[in-house]
């Protein structure tokens, strides 16, 4: 006991610093976790509030866990979202730190700048908003690109019917919302970077593509893995709004752009049950949890400066 | 491979140059150059695919103002066109209409931005801090504490329930703030940060001195992480200026709503009204004076230009914490 | 570390407790006053766009409210587009609240899951007057398991959809509308408009129309066909009829009377832009001139089928009282005035005379500017209609005409059953899964039935329609049993 008073103590800079976030945590964060509970709740209300309805509702068990795998299409799904996130991941880590590279390295600071705010824009447009900008180019009646094809002959795609095409719209569309805002980490990395290890390398004859190779790519390296665990943890979750917006929620198109959440979201149009969409939420989490724990093991067998914990 | 990496990854490790000048060693010795020069051809290159890139990430911007520009009953006819058949000023001076409203809805954003900015930056920045420390014995601790929250959220109604009920925040401008302010993935970012630009060796001669730990974090730590810290300052605040969830949910008093919400709230009545178009034949007058389709265009341009072209402000500070780190040698 | 997350985890646990008997404590102690003393405040929630003069308007309200029942009404508006989800919300954390508006297949969820009080003993009392006044039907279809949850707005009970023909295009060419009974009548008159109306869509998108009282909703499969006094619950999507039927929409889509991407289209069709030659819509009466007004040009309309009452038509507006309501019965005695109060009724929905509507001397009324800028209510979700002013504009037997229509309407076999699915809810989010996949593709002939019925079928059956369709069967016969 006095041992840990002590530590408490010597560590007491340090716990005063993480103080209020710890409180935020725990109010925000941790206090509204219980009702992660209701995943195993037959939720009723009860007219004392919501604590007492959780207290109140019956136990069930697992049965709000059973829709997400007793159909055949629960194969289907998660096949879909960890596919997509797989892509999403290796191809946004890819394309951001490129990118960022790419503008740091540009002779024209001011243009590099331009281009910089301009990337970010897609950022700032919704899902709904993309989905008309998409249309207006995919419509079967007036689209951009069916007029395109037609200066070729080619005959009109009706592209909200054609699921072979999905994967790499979706894979692109989402590139293109996310790098602009993935790279400003990677960016404000590289600056960070000391300039005197470029000297080094340069005095030594690196040519560019060595420095990057060398210098820039290993100081990024810390970031570039903990963001990747970041995003393994949620390769269950994906980004709503880019599979049911951008595909105008097309049932033909299910097959490859139903993922987990379009699948709760649309399975609880008709229940609006409390208790599933919780279940869908946990289960997402706890695979979530796993996978880091797997990645986070990995790397610190590899490196373990760069591990999360 | 891995023992390579090694050898150069170790963040702010003072010897690296070193083991960079032995593994380039074999490299054939070149002119030398300006270390950030990139050859001009590849620079046009490079240019002309980033610009390519960057048009298309803008393109939509412009096609958004256009149709905020086109009649309503041309998007009814045509829907939307990169050239509309009929171009039309009535979406702005809707806007123009309800001016009063826009013009609050600006300042809401503008506050909760800059004061949530402001706080997160601080809270997220000690907190990272701390636990970037290896003399912080409980630091494992504290980044699963935070990390988890990541993985795990509270859902939406206890989380609803701790903010109205516990917190008493329902119809507060606090409601908007506080739920933001802490983020795992920011903290997890700026720990990463903390930990490669900020080496114990140079806090270290600081402490000799006697510094106490908050000077050297006020005066050492916080200028060295310049641009880690620009960073976040910036998601912080795209994430306070995109917001339109918590306003939905807390509040109810229209003089609190936020620019976003506002936007967000034509958007889902428009889906109501597509969704329940009985309603408004049964009752003409019901949906008239509400927005349409170029209205709420015209509301993304006047709610996304301001912060797009804030951007630059925060690109100042990713290039000057060069400078403050090259002070340290 | 381990043993550091138990300690915290105890820690929440124990928070958790001591917030619980905290709020519940709040709930208990609180004044059930009202009856003498300080007036009650009641909390109303209500769907629609909040409006700048509701204060002003309320505090009339209240005025009138302390002296008949010693209570005051606290309404707040919630945006169209934001109900469904933070109404949701409010509800499932039982923030305190007397009285909610609701609707359809959310008033059913809701009532089930015990978010609402019964109010069948307090309608005997408290809602006396208000029970007379509403139609029958209405109270029949929103029971569920035998009690009421809500009181619905007492206007058309019936549901009649009806084929609308731009009426300008009907006279030039000289259709005969009324010989249109079926979707198959409209064929020769979509292919005169396809031909020579070239900025016109012959058919705005619809859902093909069929005969059926639904489970959930025309989406999903369950169904009971309203034809042949039938008690037995089918997949709607194997029948014959339904095959016919998609069939036909299959070649009017074929033959480019629909868009081409009806299946996933969002267009609304507004009245007012005159490009549409026929559309499907839910009627009333005098229906066609509220429509024609709208629109700036005439229109006209002939039934697909005779007024129904089902529970959709009955619940599309309820007013419930909150389970976690202080005083239900001050609640109810408030819904009982508005309801059967004329002042109130109008003065709650149209506003302040000589501010937001004036009357003339027949005691009709007209809409002032300040009603459409500032008091904008949507008069459906409020209450009862039978007591609303008539508008200048409006026909004089315009009520009388609903009670009409309501009375001459029939009721579906299942007005008043409202299944309940928690033995089968993984079915369930299965299938409406599929039928998002192909409802609306078939239902607007965007795709040949003959390949996707069949397909749609199969996928059904492997997620268990066959479970459901005998627990909704079982559950129907237990209900009829006790009718």
């Amino acid at each position: 006991m006095k041992r840990i008073l002590n530590d408490i103590y010597k560590n007491r800079i340090w716990l005063i610093m993480v103080l209020p976030g710890t409180i935020w945590l725990l109010l925000f964060a941790y206090l509204p976790m219980f009702g992660q509970v209701l995943a195993f709740k037959d939720f009723r209300i009860h007219p004392d509030g919501f604590f007492a309805s959780v207290i109140t509702s019956e136990w069930v068990g697992w049965e709000n866990f059973k829709y997400l795998f007793s159909t055949n299409d629960a194969l289907i799904i998660t096949r879909n979202t960890i596919l997509y996130n797989l892509v999403f991941i290796v191809l946004g880590l890819v394309a951001a730190v490129t990118t960022a590279i790419l503008l740091s390295e540009l002779l024209n600071k001011r243009l590099s700048k331009v281009y910089q705010t301009g990337m970010l824009f897609p950022h700032f447009i919704s899902w709904v908003i993309g989905s008309y900008f998409v249309f207006t180019f995919l419509s079967a009646d007036s689209g951009l690109l069916n007029n395109v094809l037609g200066w070729f002959n080619i005959d009109p795609i009706s592209w909200y019917n054609e699921p072979k095409f999905w994967p790499y719209l979706l894979v692109f569309m989402s590139l293109w919302k996310g790098v602009g805002y993935g790279s400003i980490i990677y960016l404000a990395s590289i600056v960070g970077i000391d300039k005197t290890y470029y000297e080094a390398a340069m005095i030594d004859g690196a040519s560019k593509w060595k420095q990057i190779k060398h210098v820039t790519l290993p100081m990024l390296k810390p970031l570039m893995i903990i963001l990747t665990i970041m995003n393994v943890g949620r390769i269950f979750n994906s980004d709503f709004g880019l599979f049911y917006q951008v595909p105008r929620d097309s049932g033909t198109l299910y097959s490859v752009t139903n993922v987990i959440d379009t699948f709760v979201f649309r399975g609880l149009m008709t229940l609006g049950d409390i208790g599933m969409s919780t279940a869908a939420g946990l289960y997402q989490s706890v695979v979530g949890l796993i996978l880091v724990l797997i990645a986070n093991y990995i790397v610190r067998k590899l490196d373990e400066e760069s591990a999360l914990f | 491979m891995p023992n390579k990496l090694n050898q150069t990854q170790t963040p702010g490790n003072v010897s690296q140059p070193l083991n960079l000048k032995k593994d380039g060693g074999d490299i054939k010795r070149k002119k030398v150059r300006n270390p950030h020069s990139l050859h001009p051809v590849m620079n046009s290159i490079v240019s002309i695919f980033l610009g390519v890139f960057t048009f298309m990430c803008v393109f939509p911007f412009l096609y958004v103002i256009i149709i905020s520009f086109t009649s309503e009953e041309s998007i009814v006819r045509n829907g939307f066109q990169i050239i509309p058949s009929e171009w039309s000023m009535d979406a702005y001076n809707y806007l123009w209409g309800v001016k009063e409203q826009l013009l609050g809805s600006y300042g809401i954003t503008i506050i909760v931005t800059v004061v949530g900015t402001v706080i997160s930056v601080l809270m997220i920045s000690f907190y990272a801090y701390a636990i970037s420390r290896p003399q912080f014995k409980y630091r494992r601790f504290f980044t699963m504490l935070a990390f988890f929250t990541m993985l795990f959220s509270g859902g939406l109604v206890p989380t609803y329930i701790v903010v109205t009920q516990f917190l008493g925040l329902k119809n507060t401008i606090w409601a908007l703030i506080l739920p933001l302010v802490m983020n795992a993935f920011y903290i997890i970012i700026m720990r990463t940060f903390f930990m490669k630009s900020v080496s114990e060796s140079i806090l270290e001669s600081a402490r000799i001195d006697g510094a106490s730990e908050w000077r050297i974090f006020f005066q050492i730590v916080f200028p060295l992480s310049l641009p880690g810290i620009a960073t976040i300052a910036l998601f912080s605040t795209l994430g306070y200026w995109n917001d339109w969830f918590t306003a939905l949910l807390y509040i109810d008093n229209p003089k609190l709503v936020p620019l976003q919400a506002l936007l967000m709230k034509i958007e889902a009545n428009l889906e109501f009204m597509r969704q329940n178009v009985e309603v408004g034949l049964m009752q003409q007058s019901l949906f008239d004076t509400l927005p349409q389709e170029s209205a709420k265009m015209a509301m993304v341009v006047i709610a996304t230009l301001p912060i797009a072209v804030s951007y630059p402000f925060f690109q100042k500070y990713f290039i000057s914490g060069l400078t403050i780190g090259g002070v340290k040698e | 570390m381990k043993k550091r997350f138990t300690i915290l985890l105890a820690l929440l646990l124990s928070i958790g407790t001591i917030l619980a008997a905290c709020s519940s404590k709040e709930g208990s102690s609180s004044e059930k006053d009202g009856k003498d003393g300080k007036p009650y405040e009641i909390k109303w929630y209500t769907i629609g766009t909040p409006q700048k003069d509701t204060d002003k308007v309320f505090e009339e309200v209240n005025k009138y409210l302390k002296e008949e029942i010693n209570a005051t009404v606290k309404m707040t508006q919630i945006d169209w587009g934001d109900w469904d989800q933070k109404s949701q919300v409010m509800i499932n954390s039982g923030e305190a609240m007397d009285i909610i508006f609701t609707n359809g297949s959310k008033y059913v969820q809701n009532a089930q899951k015990g978010a609402f009080v019964a109010l069948d003993e307090m309608l005997e009392k408290e809602g006396k007057e208000l029970k007379d006044a509403l139609d029958p039907a209405l109270l029949e279809g929103v029971k569920i398991d035998g009690s009421i949850y809500g009181i619905p707005a007492n206007k058309e009970a019936a549901r009649q959809t009806v084929y609308t023909f731009n009426k300008r295009l009907v006279d030039k060419y000289g259709f005969d509308v009324s010989t249109v009974k079926t979707l198959e009548d409209l064929e020769p008159m979509l292919k005169v408009i396809k031909e020579n109306e070239s900025g016109v869509t012959p058919m705005a998108t619809f859902k093909a129309y069929l005969p059926y009282d639904y489970i959930f909703n025309n989406e999903m499969p369950f169904a009971f066909p309203f034809e042949g006094g039938n008690d037995q619950v089918i997949n709607q999507f194997e029948s014959d009829l339904t095959m016919q039927t998609y069939k036909t929409m299959h070649s009017y889509y074929k033959a480019g009377y629909l868009k081409e991407d009806a299946a996933t289209s969002k267009d609304s069709w507004p009245m007012d832009v005159e490009n549409w030659f026929v559309r499907m819509g839910d009627s009333q009466p005098y229906a066609d001139l509220l429509w024609s007004r709208s629109a700036k040009y005439d229109v006209v309309s002939v039934p697909a089928e005779q007024p129904v009452t089902i529970n959709d038509s009955v619940s599309g507006s309820i007013q419930a009282i909150s389970a976690t309501s202080k005083n239900p019965k001050k609640a109810m005695e408030f819904l009982n005035l508005l309801n059967t109060d004329p002042y109130l009724r109008n003065l709650v929905d149209k506003g302040l005379e000589g501010v937001h509507y004036e009357k003339n001397a027949d005691g009709m009324i007209t809409d002032l500017p300040a009603r459409i800028e500032s008091y904008n209510i949507p008069t459906y979700s409020i209450g009862n209609f039978f007591t609303l002013y008539l508008y200048e504009t409006d026909p004089t037997d315009k009520w009388e005409q609903f009670k009409l229509f309501n009375d001459s309407a029939s009721a579906a076999p299942t007005l008043g059953f409202h299944f309940n699915n928690a033995p089968v809810r993984s079915e369930i989010a299965a299938i409406t899964n599929i039928s998002k996949e192909f409802y609306p593709a078939l239902a607007t002939g965007s795709v040949d039935p003959e390949e996707y019925l069949p397909k749609y079928n199969k996928k059904l059956k492997e997620a268990g329609i066959d479970k459901v369709l005998e627990e909704i069967q079982k559950q129907y016969d237990e209900w009829k049993k006790e009718q």
